[in-house]
């Protein structure tokens, strides 16, 4: 994913920006918000996103994704950020690893995640991201995230 | 049919021994970049939790309402360009409330896997359609 985009991002104070040039993203309806100062990342809700019908509950891993696009976009904002970075993926973190908790079951409603980078290295980030529907106090869902810092 | 799974074109292929083997077929809407041929990362983990799901359902004679509990999925390398991901789940023990399942992911050979994942699930007989159960439904 092309993070050009971010880079003029970062002087808009408010935004709502759909992360629409992903086709992943695209289709899973991610989008980018800033908010006095603080990120995060929505899922808006389409009836693709349900894994069980009977009541309508989200499936597992459309909120496990949200985790990792929150937690990816959280790290590329708070340090990847040069206008010259080039338009591959050999130039975004590298996911190693999730582990995710599924705290409640997730409503056909919009959903949102926010991540929070614990450490980072030289090599390596650590970050934690937290999903939530209604409301942050309430998270649906959990994730601990470890990713390979390429440059 | 799981309307996210059927979205992803997630197809059951086979049952082999202990496994259940699962394919989710190239899709160019799943790509990170237009035209990369590379799967989301996101894409193959929704992947796996169904594929885990399938695995705890094939442990059961009666239809169970499952939930994942905690998933955790290791990256081992980039999907092939262009290439369908296969899954091969099995389970590892059933207890009297939850269902621990692991199984990896590959693009063309079994034996270079590009994913592993450990779950658990879970499962509760079917009372009422109406209750909403504890974690996140498969």
């Amino acid at each position: 994913m092309s993070v050009d985009f971010l880079v003029n991002l970062k002087n808009t104070p408010v935004f709502d920006q759909s992360l629409d040039i992903s086709p992943y993203a695209k289709m899973m309806g991610f989008r980018l918000i800033r908010r006095e100062g603080s990120l995060t990342t929505a899922m808006a809700y389409h009836g693709d996103l349900i894994g069980s019908p009977f009541p309508p509950v989200l499936h597992g891993g459309t909120v496990a994704s949200l985790l990792e696009m929150a937690a990816l976009m959280e790290l590329i904002w708070t340090i990847d950020l040069a206008p010259n970075l080039s338009n591959d993926l050999a130039s975004l973190p590298k996911t190693l690893d999730i582990t995710i908790d599924y705290l409640r079951a997730g409503k056909p409603v919009d959903t949102f995640a926010k991540a929070r980078v614990y450490r980072r290295g030289r090599r390596f980030a650590t970050l934690h991201t937290e999903a939530w529907q209604t409301s942050p106090d309430k998270p649906i869902a959990a994730a601990m995230l470890h990713f390979q810092l390429t440059d | 049919m799981i309307p996210h799974a059927r979205r992803l074109g997630l197809r059951f292929l086979d049952k082999q021994g202990a496994y259940v083997v699962t394919q989710m077929p190239y899709n160019p809407e799943l790509d990170v970049l237009p035209g990369s041929g590379i799967m989301a990362n996101g894409a193959i983990t929704t992947f796996l939790d169904t594929a885990l799901g399938s695995a705890v359902y094939d442990k059961f004679e009666t239809y169970k309402k499952i939930a994942t509990l905690d998933l955790r999925v290791d990256y081992f390398e980039k999907p092939t360009a262009f290439s369908s991901v296969v899954a091969k789940t099995r389970c590892l023990k059933v207890t009297d409330q939850v269902v621990f399942v692991q199984g990896d992911a590959y693009c063309t050979d079994e034996t270079k896997p590009i994913a592993h994942a450990v779950a658990v699930f879970s499962y509760q007989e079917i009372t009422s359609l109406a209750n909403g159960p504890e974690g996140q439904i498969l």
